[in-house]
This record gives C-alpha cells, sequence and structure tokens, in this order.
C-alpha cells in the first residue's frame, strides 16, 4: 500500500478547503470575521489525539460519516468562543441555555455539512452523516473516540486550526476517519509511479519514533534527576510554508542540528523559557542565584540539548538501519517559529511539502516540557522508508522487535 | 488574499481603534483604511511593508524563498520576487501608484543557516527584495536586516511606521 506525496496534498488541500467553507459558512450568518490558519495531516498514535486540548473547557458539535469515507468529525469551540457566536447570531442568545444549544447546534450543523459535502464531491461518492450531535467536556473528551485500526495503533487525523480576525480565541475541526477505508482512498488516489510512501511503514516508522523520544527523555532524567516522559510523537504532512506554525510565537530556549545520512535535515529540541531554567538549574552544582536565564543555564541546556539530540538520532538511525550524523548543537534563544523558519526555508528550496516529526516531553514534578522537531530531507526520508525491511516489503507490517 | 477598504468598517471620529490583520507566511495583504498588518516570527523570512502616502494603502508581505524560478510553484507571494511584485500589483489595484511607494523592509536573519559556504538565505531574501524594488524604482526608507535573531512586525497603515520586535532587544520604530 504506498500513497504519494501529491496525494497526500491533495487529501490535505481538500481538508483545509472543506475548512475553509465552513469558516466562510459561518462568516455569512453570523458577520464574524475568520480564517483558517493551518490544515495538517497527522499520522499520530490514538491513544495522544487531542493531547494538545489540554484540561480547558470546550463545545462541540459532532458528526459520524459513513460512505466513500467513514468516521467521526466534530467542530471544537474554545470556551467563550461558542459564546460570540451564539450571540452574534441572535443577540440574548446566549444567556439562555437551550437556545444557545440549539444556535450552536445549528451552526455546527451548517459549517459541517460543508465540510463533508466538500469531501464527497471531490471523491464523487456519497457520504452520508448523521444528525449533529451537542457536547460540551473538558480537554480531549470533546474529541469522539479515535477509530480502532485492527492491527495497529497510528490513527490518521485531520486538524484544521481557525482564527478569529480581532480575537485571540480559536475553534478547530477534527476528522478521524477509519484508517482502513482512508488508506484505500489515498491508494487509489495515488500515483504510485512517482513519489510513492509506503503507509504501512511510515506508520511503523511512527512508532519506532517514540523509542528515540524514549531514549532522550532517559538522558533528561539520567542528567537532571528529573523523572521525564515521553508524551507524544506524532508525524504531519504540511506545506512547508506552514511549517513554522508548528510552534507558537513564545520565546524558546534549545538545540538545532543538522543531520546527515539517510535521511538528512534539521532537528531542533526546544524548551520554554520557564523549563529551561528549571531543567538547567538541575543540571548545575550550584544553586543560581538570579530567576534569569544566564550564559550558564544556556551553556547547560546546551549540552543536555547534544545529549538529547543524540539519544532521538540513534534511535531512528537504528529503526532505519542506517548511520544518521549530526553537526554539534547551535544553542537558540528566540521567537519560536522564528527558530524553526530558517529550517523550513533550507528545506523549502528543494521541496514544497514537508513530513514534520514532532515529539514531546514533560514531567509532573516541576514545571518542566519539552519538544523535539525534526525536518527531514522528504525525498530521503521516502527512501530510507522504502529501504526498510526491504524483503518484507510486500508485507504491510515492520515489526520493531525485528529491528531492534 | 483581502482588501480592506473604508466601506467595510464604520470609525468613530474619537477613538477609532484600527482592525488588527495578521499576515502568515506567504501571505499578503493590503489595506486602505488605516488597518494595522501584522506578522511574526521571521526569521530568514521577510517581510515587505509597502506605503503609499498619497492614498494612504498600505501592504504587507511575509515572503519565505528568494527566487520563484527555482521552484514549481504557483504561490507567488512564498518568493522575494513574485511576492513583491505581487504586492506591488496589489497595492496598485487598491488606488496606490508606483511612483508615491515607499519601502521598509525587516528580516532575513541568518541565524540557524546551515549552508556551507556562499550567502544564506536570508542574505539571498534581503538581496532579491532589494533588487525587485529597485526594478519597480521604489526607494527603501527604513530597514532592519540581517543579524542573528528573530523579528515580528507591526505595519501601522495611518503612519507607515514599521514595528520591529525582536525576543531580547528593544523594539524599534522605522
Amino acid at each position: 500500500m504506498k500513497v504519494d506525496v501529491e496525494s497526500l496534498d491533495t487529501f490535505n488541500q481538500l481538508a483545509h478547503e472543506g475548512a475553509e467553507q465552513a469558516t466562510r459558512a459561518m462568516t455569512q450568518m453570523t458577520g464574524i470575521e475568520a480564517e483558517v490558519d493551518v490544515t495538517r495531516i497527522t499520522l499520530i498514535d490514538r491513544k495522544d489525539v487531542g493531547e494538545t486540548l489540554g484540561s480547558g473547557e470546550y463545545t462541540g458539535v459532532q458528526f459520524g460519516f459513513d460512505g466513500a469515507l467513514s468516521g467521526d468529525t466534530v467542530l471544537v469551540f474554545e470556551e467563550g468562543s461558542a459564546d460570540e457566536i451564539v450571540e452574534a447570531l441572535m443577540p440574548g442568545a446566549s444567556e439562555d441555555e437551550d437556545m444557545a444549544k440549539s444556535s450552536v447546534k445549528e451552526i455546527g450543523n451548517i459549517m459541517m455539512s460543508g465540510f463533508i459535502d466538500g469531501w464527497a464531491d471531490y471523491l464523487g461518492a456519497t457520504i452520508d452523516h448523521t444528525p449533529p450531535e451537542y457536547i460540551q467536556r473538558s480537554g480531549v473528551d470533546i474529541l469522539p473516540e479515535s477509530p480502532e485500526p485492527e492491527d495497529h495503533d497510528q490513527i490518521f487525523l485531520f486538524r484544521s486550526n481557525i482564527r478569529w480576525a480581532e480575537e485571540e480565541v480559536s475553534f478547530y475541526i477534527y476528522m478521524l476517519p477509519e484508517y482502513d477505508p482512508m488508506v484505500e482512498l489515498m491508494t487509489d488516489h495515488a500515483d504510485t509511479d512517482a513519489d510513492a510512501i509506503p503507509i504501512d511503514k511510515l506508520a511503523a516508522f511512527n512508532e519506532m519514533t517514540r523509542q528515540g523520544t524514549e531514549t532522550a527523555a532517559e538522558n533528561v532524567e539520567m542528567m537532571s534527576g528529573i523523572a521525564t516522559e515521553a508524551e507524544v510523537t506524532q508525524i504531519s504532512f504540511v506545506p512547508i510554508e506552514d511549517v513554522p506554525k508548528q510552534l507558537s510565537d513564545e520565546t524558546y530556549v534549545g538545540t538545532a542540528v543538522e543531520f546527515t545520512g539517510a535521511p538528512s535535515g534539521f532537528l531542533l529540541v526546544l524548551f520554554d523559557e520557564a523549563s529551561a531554567i528549571t531543567v538547567a538549574e538541575a543540571l548545575m552544582p550550584v544553586e543560581m542565584e538570579s530567576d534569569e536565564l544566564t550564559d550558564q543555564h544556556k551553556s547547560a541546556i546546551e549540552e543536555l540539548g547534544n545529549i538529547m539530540t543524540s539519544g532521538f538520532v540513534d534511535g531512528w538511525a537504528n529503526v532505519l538501519q542506517q548511520s544518521v550524523d549530526h553537526t554539534p548543537p547551535r544553542l537558540v534563544h528566540d521567537m519560536g517559529r522564528a527558530i524553526i523558519d530558517p529550517l523550513a526555508a533550507q528545506l523549502g528550496q528543494h521541496q514544497r511539502h514537508a513530513f514534520v516529526i514532532d515529539s514531546k516531553m514533560k514531567t509532573d514534578e516541576v514545571e518542566f516540557e519539552s519538544e523535539i522537531h525534526a525536518l527531514p530531507n522528504e525525498e530521503e526520508l521516502r527512501e530510507a522508508l522504502d529501504d526498510l525491511l526491504v524483503d518484507r516489503a510486500d508485507e504491510t507490517e515492520a515489526d520493531s522487535d525485528q529491528i531492534f | 488574499m483581502k482588501v480592506y477598504d473604508g466601506s467595510q468598517t464604520e470609525q468613530s471620529d474619537d477613538e477609532p481603534e484600527p482592525e488588527r490583520v495578521k499576515v502568515g507566511i506567504a501571505e499578503y495583504e493590503v489595506t486602505t483604511d488605516g488597518a494595522v498588518l501584522t506578522t511574526s516570527g521571521l526569521g530568514s523570512c521577510i517581510g515587505v511593508a509597502l506605503y503609499d502616502s498619497m492614498t494612504e494603502t498600505a501592504g504587507l508581505v511575509h515572503v519565505m524563498l528568494p527566487a520563484a524560478d527555482e521552484m514549481e510553484e504557483g504561490n507567488a507571494a512564498k518568493f522575494a520576487d513574485s511576492g513583491t511584485e505581487l504586492l506591488i500589483e496589489e497595492m496598485e489595484a487598491a488606488g496606490a501608484t508606483v511612483d508615491h511607494m515607499q519601502a521598509k523592509i525587516a528580516g532575513g536573519s541568518d541565524m540557524l543557516d546551515f549552508s556551507e559556504g556562499g550567502s544564506g538565505i536570508g542574505d539571498r531574501n534581503v538581496d532579491q527584495v532589494e533588487e525587485t524594488l529597485g526594478e519597480y524604482g521604489i526607494p527603501i526608507v527604513g530597514q532592519d536586516v540581517g543579524g542573528d535573531h528573530g523579528r515580528s512586525l507591526r505595519f501601522e497603515a495611518r503612519t507607515g511606521d514599521l514595528v520591529v520586535k525582536s525576543a531580547n532587544r528593544d523594539e524599534q520604530r522605522l
């Protein structure tokens, strides 16, 4: 089973256009100017879906759909944004719970019908959907149960972030198709002569990348004594200009390297400033007097970044059975998007899309969170995957036990 | 792309709060009603801000790579050459004239440039924007380019001021 970059792009665009259509429907009804910020296809472990939603309160409108594509989709409003939409539609209605509910449901229905119809039109097939269901839950519970693929834990997730022109609130469209029909559809639309990506190997690769993250987490723990857990590993496919949107405008501290081998690419290890101070002080023999980030903190971060990078890259090299080297780390302390932008640009000279591998690790003990972002050269990743257990290429599953 | 003109927003004369419009990577916006155009996280990318004081037309584009002809690609706003040209055309469509346009540019940092030898993407972006603006005879009246740090921009269309913010240094007003 192979898909190609073009078909991934097509499906990404389809989801993006569907989200735009849904957003336009909302703007027409409410006059609220909103725009789809980014849409990405992500291959992710089903238990990690929605991790970024944190513990906030959300209002959602959920549908099941069935036909050429089956699964669930949900429109997720951050707390407060649903009220604003209701007010714009029917002033005073947010005071009345029942009225508010039915307004959200109505808007959701119109938005999501447009979203699903867009897919059906493109596929030239019928997709039916269930009546909308209004839900109010916290954190990840707002999302429907991830579909259960038969033989592995990876699922595809389409996620669009929609931002309002004036406000800092946003909402999201999540679509969770069932894995097998989705892969079948993508395979049908793939031109397998060109740029083929063995999709099941991509899933296996993603699962195995987690081991790299775990090694990196162990390194943090070994050096700092802070018990650290690998949280999320996902691989996303986005247009190159959307890569920097993976990160916020917050200031981060961390390291960047270029890695060479098969594949080559770039890797970032990043900490928010508070986490950087916490972890750096755990590494240093003496108590620091200042709460500010000092050069001593930075050099501790540089050392840690180096070791985490090696842990991650080694795990990866094992999986691909390739040697992957990396340059000495360069320390960065800047706005998140500005850090990743030059790396995306360097890849962007040769490719229009990118696979982005994101890992997160954190701990409950102290305030500490770290992210790893890898940007492999697309073509080389494809080749490396193709070579992965090449004698078993007719089998759909790469077996991690066999590799390690 | 959107053109914001006065007919869309009613502004009172007392305390008009200018509309804020975000410009993403490989995107542009043109305003004729004094909106504030913002873009964030410029590393090697460049923000090109054009202003025509006669018609109070302002535009901002956030370009990523130097030249469109290096890639087969439809999105003109992604490249320094075609993006700058596109912005000039859209400014004209909104009523501005090239003869009255002035440019301010920021970005093009060489942070995290791993290329060996030759100049990096940030430098090449700056060179390309300068060249394209030069072809149209548009003067660059303010710039904050290069260095090894990121930038975020706020382009105030009422005054033509371009405010440059960085993580670890003072704000600059061009």
